[in-house]
């Protein structure tokens, strides 16, 4: 285990060494966000739920030169980048922010290597903060995860009286923790997570109506905002812009949201998803079919930040409930 | 309060006088509030109000997927009801075509109310067909309506550009900001548009600045100050503040409170052989 | 580092316009080296940056048996293409590719060929029908069915005259009711009555079809009632393209990227995309 205090004094002393550490802190009165830490005195390690952005602009971040040119009348020069490959830790993620990340490894290996993020993603150690609590949009343990789960993490730290339970999971969370706990014969309780509110197999089987009409009704107060997608952990949909005059500038790739009315957009004027219902049906068989179709992986890890963060609170979790309510009692149950 | 508005609701949508009410439904009661259609006469039931009811639910009115679905009726507060004047005067709203039911409003928010609510002057929704509820006795109108900025005013520039530096540094362009605004109405906003790219749609700061300053000033003289932008932020960004001091510029310029008065003609828009032109040297 | 969003700098070599709105372009990568190694597949894509105004996704149109140059060919429409038809041979240009699966040539060895295209669909049609053409002895019978608005819309309208004088290749041209002038000698009509008319026999056949969704829809039948079923009618589809290696989620369709399992999809495959391209 590890005390509060020698956590922070770690902290610090990563900090000190040129790591890069980010982690839970608030931004502002009550508004808790993943930040760079410049101390550890910024960290928070208890009485918030979630943060409200993901741990994703860590590895992805939401503007990223890839790549920049020069122009010279008829000709050009381009100057390729070095993605940081800066050592960062990233502390106290929550367990649905950490699942995340490994289930983003899929997409961004998939054929070419996305060295932007892979380079950051191999810099990287990621230590979870399990989870005490919840709120009623939390629903982790419907997509498999739980308020200790593993998955993504190399470390994690277990609230517990007089401080953390530290569980090292991989060679990486060990390297970090090495001679810094000290023995306990004490271990973390964590209490239960939320209750299970749907299975992806039943969310699947509701999903391959590809024109149930509820897809119009149900999101009809959806404001095609990216609320939802930004401060998603798993969303990882970008954009590719040039920016600059007329000598140069650079390439960049920037968070997109499918839920953006100009997405899908053609040249010629032509939208396939000209109306919003279509973008949340995009949204949801994206991340509960077309992902673990291709991956094995479901897209989502129930974090509920969508349903926060949405001006009108239609998160994944809601729509998936009135999708899997239209179907009769035995889908549900034969799974 | 609640059973007259359900029963107002219901009976609208029975008699036909409209196809569609724009409500607050909140399907579990611990969980949160959030605009709900209603189209069949019994789901009124599903209609809530209670000081969670924070969304302006005029923003709808211009949604083509909204508009498809017939004849109208709005729940509003007073703050949604301003919204509602503007969007007439600029026509994107056939005021005949929508039947505005006022929700008399002592503040939305807990357990503190809102920032917004604390300087209301129209607790008692105006300009709608029909008003339910009465105002508490504790609530008043208040007329400190410009305290934020006066207060941010006194910081230094050098202080000011810093904390908007922090706070657009935060900025994701999600533009839920402009998704929840009733007055962003435009078909094709300006940071969609790529010939020529006016704004810089990169999360960086430059394109920050570029995408809320313009936004705002897009808004100056019609923003009324409901504050959903605010609210709605997913990184706690103070819009509010930055319409509030343009608010303010129309109003100590022009004598200008958008929204407030329907005979007003809009200060954008309204040209005036008395406008000053001191501006132009 | 190996940067997958990095094009390579090409020259543009030539630049021919076919249309009002339509060019047709020439280019060569600047590395000589690069230039000799570099291979495709007809039916791939690329993405051609013009640096400062984006990126934008076209098929590329010459034949994979030419190794001096490739050439791509697209319509004045929007912000980069507006750009592209700004450019001058001796420019500079950036290519990323080839992307995408390819028209299974092999698998078309011994049939018969009729290729089926309306307008700006000329491109991706033609580096098949050259490569075909090239490879005279392995195919079939080719027929070419094209066509345009009218006959100034034609794309590529000197290269069909050459084709015709292949041998076993039978070249329809057509343009719609209204399009033609008096010196016009091909059919007039729309494509699928033009190819209902002309009595193309279809057995052991593989058709490719490319063109705006409303002509795909009417030829399909035309086709059906010829006897080429769907697994044998081939498309290559059109879907707005960011990074075109399967990653920023654009063109996602269905159960497919279209960047990487496609463009090029058959009517069986492609009945089983929901609609949403």
């Amino acid at each position: 285990m590890i005390t509060q205090q020698a956590l922070r004094a770690l902290v610090d002393e990563w900090i000190g060494a040129g790591t890069k550490v980010a982690g839970p802190s608030y931004v502002k009165k009550d508004f808790c966000q993943y930040v760079p830490l410049a101390s550890s005195a910024e960290l928070l390690l208890e009485g918030f739920i979630h943060p409200r952005n993901s741990i994703k602009e860590f590895f992805f971040p939401r503007h990223e030169k890839i790549y920049e040119y020069a122009l010279k009348g008829h000709e050009v020069e381009l100057a390729d980048m070095s993605p940081a490959s800066t050592p960062q830790v990233i502390i106290a993620a929550r367990p649905c922010d950490t699942a995340a990340v490994a289930i983003l490894d899929a997409v961004f290996n998939w054929g070419d290597k996305d060295e932007f993020y892979t380079r950051r993603r191999d810099a990287a150690t990621i230590v979870a903060l399990a989870c005490v609590q919840h709120d009623s949009q939390c629903f982790c343990t419907s997509v498999g995860l739980g308020p200790d789960a593993e998955k993504g993490a190399d470390a994690m730290l277990l609230p517990m009286d007089g401080g953390f339970e530290v569980r090292c999971i991989t060679d990486k969370g060990r390297a970090l923790f090495a001679g810094r706990t000290q023995s306990s014969d004490k271990t973390a309780v964590i209490p239960e997570g939320p209750k299970v509110k749907m299975s992806p197999e039943q969310v699947r089987k509701a999903l391959e109506d590809y024109e149930n009409p509820l897809w119009k009704t149900a999101t009809l107060r959806c404001l095609s905002c990216g609320a939802c997608s930004f401060t998603c952990p798993t969303c990882h949909c970008f954009d590719i812009v040039d920016e600059g005059n007329a000598h140069g500038g650079c390439r960049a790739k920037n968070w997109d949201s499918c839920q953006l009315c100009m997405f899908t957009k053609h040249a010629s004027g032509h939208n396939p998803r000209n109306v919003q219902g279509q973008r949340q049906r995009q949204r949801t068989q994206h991340k509960f079919r077309i992902y673990p179709d291709k991956f094995g992986e479901v897209l989502c890890t129930g974090c509920g930040n969508c349903a926060r963060n949405c001006p009108v609170s239609l998160g994944v979790l809601g729509t998936l409930i009135e999708l899997c309510a239209e179907m009769p009692e035995s889908v549900g149950e034969s799974k | 309060m609640i059973e007259e508005l359900r029963q107002t609701c219901r009976k609208l949508l029975e008699d036909g006088t409209v196809n569609v009410v724009i409500a607050y439904g909140q399907s579990d009661p611990e969980g949160p509030v959030y605009p709900i259609f209603v189209t069949k006469p019994d789901d009124a039931e599903k209609i809530v109000w209670n000081k969670q009811c924070f969304a302006n639910l005029t923003t709808y009115l211009t949604r083509k997927e909204v508009k498809a679905l017939g004849r109208i009726a709005v729940l509003v507060k007073g703050c949604d009801a301003r919204s509602l004047v503007v969007l007439e005067q600029e026509s994107q709203v056939d005021r005949a075509m929508v039947h505005v039911i006022g929700l008399a409003c002592g503040g939305v928010g807990e357990p503190n109310p809102a920032g917004k609510c604390t300087v209301c002057e129209v607790h008692m929704p105006r300009g709608t067909d029909q008003i339910i509820g009465s105002v508490p006795e504790t609530v008043s109108d208040s007329q400190d309506r410009y305290a934020a900025v006066e207060e941010f005013m006194k910081k230094s520039p050098e202080e000011r550009l810093a904390f908007w530096k922090k706070e657009f540094e935060r900025c994701v362009r999600c533009y839920a900001c402009r998704g929840a605004c009733p007055l962003c109405y435009c078909n094709q906003c300006i940071v969609d548009k790529n010939r020529p790219v006016a704004i810089d749609t990169s999360a960086s700061l430059k394109g920050n600045f570029a995408w809320n300053i313009t936004r705002a000033f897009h808004l100056a003289g019609r923003c009324v100050g409901c504050g959903e932008c605010t609210r709605v932020c997913p990184a706690g960004i103070d819009l509010r503040l930055l319409n509030e001091s343009l608010a303010r510029s129309a109003e100590r310029n022009f004598n200008y409170r958008a929204g407030m008065d329907p005979e007003t003609p809009p200060v954008i828009g309204t040209y005036n052989a008395e406008d000053k032109e001191n501006f132009i040297r | 580092m190996s940067n997958i969003y990095m094009p390579d700098l090409m020259e543009v070599v030539e630049v021919k316009q076919h249309t009002a709105d339509v060019k047709s372009v020439k280019i060569r990568f600047k590395d000589a080296e690069k230039q000799k190694n570099f291979s495709f597949r007809v039916g791939q894509f690329g993405m051609y940056s013009l640096f400062g105004e984006g990126e934008s996704t076209f098929n590329i149109c010459s034949s994979s048996n030419w190794k001096d140059s490739i050439e791509f060919c697209f319509r004045k429409t929007g912000k980069v293409t507006d750009a592209f038809w700004r450019i001058d041979e001796g420019d500079t240009i950036g290519f990323r590719g080839p992307y995408g699966n390819s028209y299974p040539m092999e698998a078309w060895e011994g049939k018969n060929l009729i290729f089926i295209g309306g307008g700006i669909a000329m491109p991706p049609i033609r580096c098949a029908i050259w490569y075909a053409l090239e490879n005279r002895a392995k195919y079939g019978n080719i027929t070419v069915v094209y066509g345009a608005r009218t006959t100034r819309d034609l794309v590529f309208a000197d290269e069909l005259d050459q084709w015709a004088e292949y041998d076993r290749v039978r070249i329809i041209k057509c343009v719609d009711p209204g399009g033609d002038t008096p010196e016009w000698k091909g059919e007039v009509g729309l494509i699928p009555n033009v190819l209902a008319a002309a009595n193309v026999a279809a057995d052991n056949t593989a058709a490719l079809v490319i063109g705006p969704p409303i002509m795909i829809k009417f030829t399909l039948p035309v086709l059906d009632k010829m006897g080429v079923s769907a697994p044998d009618i081939y498309t290559s589809l059109e879907n707005r393209m960011k990074c075109g290696v399967g990653k920023c989620g654009r063109c996602n369709c269905g159960p497919v990227y279209v960047c990487k399992e496609g463009p090029i999809f058959t009517m069986e495959q492609l009945n089983a995309l929901p609609a949403d391209f």
